[in-house]
């Protein structure tokens, strides 16, 4: 029997990477045996490195080779001078040139993990596993960078933290927005990730309200399972009906203007409206219903001038409302706007805002989000603060009116607020968990609960954890 | 289910009035409106003086000998299926892939995506129909001798007509369906290149495939375009001129102080006998793919429209997921 120096060059390799791939995922809190698992362990070494989608495509064309391998092996397919056999030869060798590149960028995760210098990755391009072997079982190799910074925090949000959190007290009220969000997770390859869990609320109709949160709170996707686009494990009740069991319906009835200006520039306003009136209005609208409408809509977002104009010959303060007035032309009961005010100026922005003063007014409830609350913040009723727990999972850190936030947060600005239950990293005082417990207890108390707020394992497990 | 504030559950009451909202086919004749709107605004009427700038380049460097020799008609036929599939291609490659985060949004508030696409499909086939109608004028400008009957309709024009529309068709509902599949722009004008090289090495009429790779194929659109081009052009009965041309070009080789090709196309060509040699060495190069016959030239279309069907499907199926984008 003949064996090549290919092949024992490669079980070598196999068992190099799987030997030190074992001890760093020990290192790094995984399960060890996933190191022996071809494509499983590039994707949990993407994953720990902060590379995950990079450490995904790896462990596909590991698996894809692996099967070429075998399937040649029984089959023979790269033998031989056929034209089959060449054609599988190409597309292997593609394949192992995109795998040597995505290996390298998984590399370049490790790197950094490890704090070690970039030189590595010399070593890396021929050897893998020896690299793997040496930062795993050498004394001066820790995996120092897991999870410590906002790319690395990809690899948290597998469970909420340990913390006490609010819990639905409050049956669905027949008027205004109840909103109880259990969870939002999002599947990730072979692992649930949270996203969100246990938010609890009850809006009043006719309130204009600020959603707060640093980056990556949740708050768009707290928005997007509200709206019931992105459903989560929740129940959401609009005026006493059940949003997502009603989806079909009652989507017409919940206006969401996105953060990007997702407009078609080339057309003209009036034609955007009209196109959007004749989408979102009922067929029972005639024309002149339909034109009336959008008529109405132009004159109270003030797009009556200029408006056969092109939206890309429009000003940034236009297209927002161009893409307000396309979500209020079915003049929605439940409305909701990410970042409106993004990139526009203090006088435009207070103008947008006083638009959706009125539109609250009107008994509809508006949600907003935006990064520069403060200078609008007095025309809201109520603000909704989420944080990332020490898992990076968002949670409900306060619901109530602004002179009540500022009291409960003891900070003056909301600006201040969202600094305070920022991460350290990210500039903030990382005293989320502690307005999460904090509140989740208020409202406990408020409801009669002795036991609000002390989930099983919560706040002394994570200072035990902690020590 | 709601707890009323006696306690008691009672069933969930429906306070708005039910309406109904445009369907499938109102949504496709208001996104019908706004593609020829952008037709306009968009610049996307550029396609067709460029179509005619492809063809005038294309027809201007093979045509003399498209439908006169075997050889000629291969070149151009050739030419003009890439002519088609370039036209096919460039139509549609970035159009949805450009808005979706605008289509995301309309699916949103209720938009069908089978409207959608039905709406592109249609603006799509008549801007594919304009490009024809303009490629075959340039051919016409260019003076290229066509058959007097075509096979299927009996007039060529009309057969050339429905080949070339089939073949950008295609090409263009391909290009769609990439555009379905991918996020951005970038990646659709990467994976383009790969799509067009497929198509025109994989024709198999022109780059010569052998063995199981014939298979290969079968599965585009340039070969049965080719086909169907050359089956409506007499393909097998043209003359072939290569073996001719070959031996003229050796006419003055010397054998023993004489020069015996020279004085054999001497005698060829007194006796009138060159078109005869032509055509029979023709007969030697004859292909079944390229039959002329009725059959042939419906199958092969049969063969396109199936493709435009499938194309279709998927382009729908894959932007039924535009939800699933991350942000």
């Amino acid at each position: 029997m003949v064996i090549s120096l290919n092949l024992v060059f490669d079980v070598i390799e196999y068992a190099l990477f799987s030997v030190g791939a074992f001890r760093v995922f020990k290192l790094c809190g995984e399960k060890g045996y996933y190191a022996l698992i071809p494509g499983k362990r590039f994707f949990v070494l993407g994953d720990l490195s902060g590379r995950d989608e990079d450490g995904r495509m790896a462990g596909v064309l590991e698996v894809v080779s692996f099967l070429l391998s075998v399937f040649d092996g029984q089959f023979g397919i790269f033998n031989g001078d056929s034209r089959l056999a060449i054609l599988f030869s190409i597309f292997s060798f593609t394949l192992m040139i995109m795998g040597i590149v995505y290996k390298m960028r998984v590399c370049a995760g490790v790197v950094r993990m490890f704090g070690v210098s970039r030189n590595w990755m010399l070593l890396w391009f021929f050897s893998p596993g020896l690299c793997l072997v040496i930062w795993g079982y050498g004394a001066h190799y820790d995996p120092v960078n897991l999870g410590k910074d906002e790319e690395n925090a990809k690899v948290a949000g597998y469970a909420p933290a340990k913390i006490g959190g609010i819990e639905a007290q409050t049956a669905p009220s027949r008027s205004g927005l109840y909103i109880n969000v259990r969870k939002r997770t999002v599947q990730e390859f072979l692992k649930k990730r949270y996203l969100l869990n246990n938010i609890v609320l009850t809006i009043p109709n006719g309130s204009l309200v600020l959603l707060l949160g640093g980056s990556g709170s949740g708050k768009t996707t707290l928005i997007n399972a509200i709206t019931g686009y992105e459903k989560a494990d929740a129940t959401i009740y609009l005026n006493g009906q059940d949003l997502y069991k009603n989806y079909d319906r009652l989507k017409y009835k919940v206006g969401m203007v996105p953060q990007q200006e997702l407009l078609r520039l080339n057309d003209t306003v009036h034609n955007t409206l009209e196109d959007a009136a004749m989408l979102r209005l009922p067929a029972e609208f005639d024309r002149k219903q339909r034109h009336d409408r959008v008529v109405e809509v132009m004159q109270n977002l003030g797009l009556e001038g200029g408006k056969d104009g092109l939206v890309s010959k429009k000003s940034g303060g236009q297209k927002k409302r161009i893409s307000i007035g396309m979500e209020l032309i079915t003049d929605p009961e439940l409305f909701i706007l990410d970042e409106p005010d993004s990139g526009l100026d203090g006088v435009i922005a207070r103008e947008l805002f006083e638009r959706l003063r009125t539109i609250a007014d009107s008994g509809k409830i508006v949600i907003a989000i935006t990064h520069t609350p403060d200078r609008v913040i007095d025309l809201f009723d109520k603000i909704i603060v989420l944080a990332r727990d020490a898992n990076r999972v968002g949670r409900l850190a306060f619901y109530g009116s602004p002179e009540e936030g500022r009291a409960f947060f003891g900070k003056p600005t909301m600006e201040s607020i969202v600094r305070s239950v920022n991460r350290k990293e990210e500039g903030g005082e990382g005293r989320a968990d502690e307005f999460i417990e904090k509140y989740a207890r208020m409202v406990a108390e408020a409801a009669g609960q002795e036991d609000g707020g002390k989930e099983a394992g919560a706040p002394a497990d994570r200072r035990e954890e902690d020590k | 289910m709601i707890d009323s504030s006696d306690g008691k559950e009672t069933k969930q009451i429906n306070l708005q009035k039910r309406f109904h909202y445009r369907g499938r086919f109102e949504q496709t004749l208001i996104y019908l409106g706004k593609l020829f709107r952008m037709f306009i605004y968009q610049n996307d009427w550029k396609a067709l003086p460029m179509a005619a700038l492809i063809a005038g380049l294309v027809t201007f460097v093979v045509g003399q000998n498209l439908y006169v020799t075997q050889e000629g008609t291969l070149t151009g036929c050739f030419a003009l299926v890439c002519i088609c599939v370039w036209n096919g291609f460039f139509n549609s490659i970035q159009v949805v892939c450009r808005e979706r985060g605008v289509i995301k949004r309309e699916h949103r508030a209720g938009l069908h995506i089978t409207s959608y696409i039905a709406a592109h499909m249609i603006y799509q086939a008549c801007l594919c129909a304009a490009q024809v109608l303009i490629t075959i004028v340039i051919c016409r400008i260019a003076n290229i001798t066509f058959p007097a009957r075509g096979l299927v309709t009996n007039s060529f024009i009309l057969d050339l007509a429905i080949t070339l529309f089939l073949i950008t068709y295609a090409a263009d509902i391909l290009s769609l369906m990439v555009s379905c599949m991918v996020n951005n722009t970038t990646t659709a004008m990467t994976v383009m290149p790969f799509l067009l090289i497929f198509q025109l090495l994989f024709s198999g009429g022109f780059f010569e495939l052998k063995g199981p790779v014939t298979r290969v194929s079968d599965f585009t659109v340039s070969k049965w375009g080719l086909n169907s081009l050359c089956a409506i052009g007499n393909y097998n009965k043209l003359g072939m001129v290569t073996l001719w041309n070959t031996v003229f070009k050796f006419r003055n080789i010397e054998v023993e102080g004489e020069k015996p090709l020279l004085q054999a196309i001497k005698d060829l060509e007194q006796r009138n006998m060159v078109d005869e040699i032509v055509l029979r060495s023709g007969e030697y190069n004859q292909s079944a793919d390229y039959v002329s016959t009725a059959a042939n030239v419906t199958n092969c279309w049969f063969h396109l429209i199936l493709f435009i069907v499938i194309f279709a499907v998927l382009a729908v199926l894959f932007l039924e997921f535009i939800d699933k984008d991350k942000r």
